[in-house]
């Protein structure tokens, strides 16, 4: 229960002197314990500004999150964060970045350290804890940085494209990476993405989100199991599903449609 | 895990200029072909060497007062050293205390700001008249002129960390001064140690200028009697010897930012 998500009618304005602005728009979802939940949608449509609610990191105009049944009011140590940038600090080795939000919250390096060794291990940075980020390439950089949001064992992990600055194949890369963590500890994930294929890929069940002013307009299950691989994204039903949601993305961007709620399989 | 190639560090040099050695040859050829100028310019256009010596009467010069202008230097040097010393010292300190709350920064910062744009060469007078013709009022003064860019580049340097790293603060539940002490200081290094750079060559102006007031050792008091004798040639000797002390200077904080180049980039 404690990795469950409850985000209901949330919204959220700019107030930008005398404008305000409209970021998301009475959005509501819920995300339950140990689930893989993407939220798809169009490149500034404020699903990340939904993504830094949930995470405490901004403030919420009206509405109401939930996270294990209390109120969001700031960010907390049962949840982790990756951003779009990898955001290691320079002077730090890889395994003293990965303790960083540890050392924050002053556990000790018994505690944390053999889960530390464990995580650099299961993403494949075995030779480099000690290389500061410099040494490193992109997709090594945001592995290190999947490592510092589950050191300190967060029941919910929160992913604002995290994956969007790599290029192709090291994206696919990380996204079996994801996978295998996933596999090993099941956390609440959201996954905020603008990449269908990585999505459907990814997540148990795809959020859709139209344009500014966001609000979740689909909630589509995905029926692939979680032991999946790269094989499954050659099958009919893959492509079908990817189809479906550009289909849906496509018409929200005409203005005058009505915004159908829609429920797949 | 097979070794993976790291990146190469990237030069940000002109990738025109590929080949290392002529980077070092241009500017070094500029320099001779400038001193070679001036030399033959002295000697053909017949100006008197009181007024403009060629490079050759300089070094001739030399001879005789290497003793005195070592002496001269020692006094000059060591005073400078301390001055770039405490002001480093003092410009970080009062750029902490200052950066620690935003009321001490909002008050200050401007107030800095301002104080920077007024000349302070002409306030090294008051400095003499205020705590007389000894070394603490040229020792003062330079630390007063050259305390400022240390500070003022802290400053901006603690208030400009990287957004995501302290996103990344907040995220975790860092205190304020955990971010202060685990991402602003580190990221105000670089800033500091360019405020350093300017200070290494304002320490030395300054104990320049004190002794141009009131001195009776240094390279400013020798450059002076020099002057008072019309022998020119003695001063642009004194004016080198003052080029080399201004380098030895400027070196620390570049071998500063080296050092932080390394432990940010690993060895």
């Amino acid at each position: 229960m404690s990795g469950h998500i409850s985000v209901e009618n949330v919204r959220k304005i700019y107030q930008t002197g005398k404008d305000s602005v409209e970021a998301v728009s009475g959005a509501s979802f819920v995300a339950n314990d140990g689930e893989f939940v993407a939220i798809l949608g169009p490149s500034g449509c404020g699903k990340s500004t939904l993504l830094m609610m949930c995470g405490g990191l901004e403030s919420i105009t009206s509405g109401k999150i939930t996270i294990g049944g209390t109120p969001v009011t700031g960010p907390r140590a049962s949840v982790g964060v990756m951003f779009q940038d990898s955001t290691l600090l320079p002077w730090k080795t890889v395994r003293e970045n990965i303790l960083f939000p540890a050392r924050i919250q002053h556990r000790t390096l018994q505690d944390v350290g053999p889960r530390a060794d464990e995580l650099i291990e299961l993403v494949g940075l075995g030779g480099f804890a000690d290389k500061k980020p410099h040494q490193l390439s992109g997709g090594m950089r945001q592995r290190v940085a999947i490592c510092r949001a589950l050191v300190t064992d967060p029941d919910i992990l929160l992913m604002d494209e995290p994956f969007s600055a790599l290029d192709a194949m090291t994206r696919d890369e990380m996204n079996d990476a994801l996978l295998d963590i996933w596999d090993k500890y099941r956390k609440t994930g959201l996954f905020v993405t603008h990449s269908i294929r990585e999505a459907v890929y990814l997540a148990d069940r795809v959020l859709v989100m139209t344009r500014r002013p966001a609000t979740v307009v689909a909630d589509v299950r995905i029926p692939f199991g979680r032991d999946r691989d790269q094989s499954i994204s050659s099958t009919p039903e893959f492509t079908e599903l990817c189809a479906y949601l550009r289909n849906m993305i496509d018409q929200e961007r005409i203005p005058g449609r009505s915004v159908r709620r829609v429920k797949a399989a | 895990m097979s070794e993976i190639s790291l990146p190469r560090s990237t030069s940000p040099r002109n990738p025109r200029i590929s080949d290392a050695s002529l980077s070092v040859l241009l500017p070094v050829g500029l320099a001779v072909f400038v001193l070679v100028a001036w030399q033959i310019g002295a000697k053909v256009s017949g100006i008197s060497p009181v007024i403009l010596p060629a490079p050759s009467d300089i070094l001739a010069s030399y001879n005789g007062i290497v003793g005195d202008l070592a002496h001269q230097s020692v006094a000059t040097g060591s005073e400078a050293f301390f001055a770039f010393f405490l002001s480093c010292f003092f410009g970080l300190i009062t750029a902490l205390v200052l950066s620690s709350s935003v009321i001490l920064f909002e008050t200050f910062y401007p107030n800095l700001v301002v104080f920077q744009i007024i000349p302070k060469i002409a306030l090294a007078p008051l400095f003499t008249f205020w705590l007389g013709i000894g070394a603490t009022s040229r020792l003062s003064y330079a630390v007063f002129i050259s305390f400022f860019p240390v500070a003022l580049a802290t400053m901006t340097g603690l208030s400009r960390a990287d957004a995501g790293a302290l996103r990344l603060c907040r995220a975790a539940g860092a205190t304020r001064w955990q971010t202060f002490f685990h991402v602003q200081i580190p990221y105000s290094l670089p800033y500091f140690f360019s405020g350093a750079k300017v200070a290494a060559t304002l320490s030395i102006i300054g104990i320049v200028i004190g002794e141009f007031i009131s001195a009776n050792e240094g390279l400013g008091y020798f450059i002076l009697r020099a002057q008072s004798y019309g022998q020119t040639s003695k001063i642009f000797a004194a004016l080198s010897v003052l080029c080399g002390l201004g380098l030895l200077l400027y070196v620390l904080p570049v071998q500063g930012e080296r050092m932080l180049r390394k432990w940010w980039r690993g060895s």
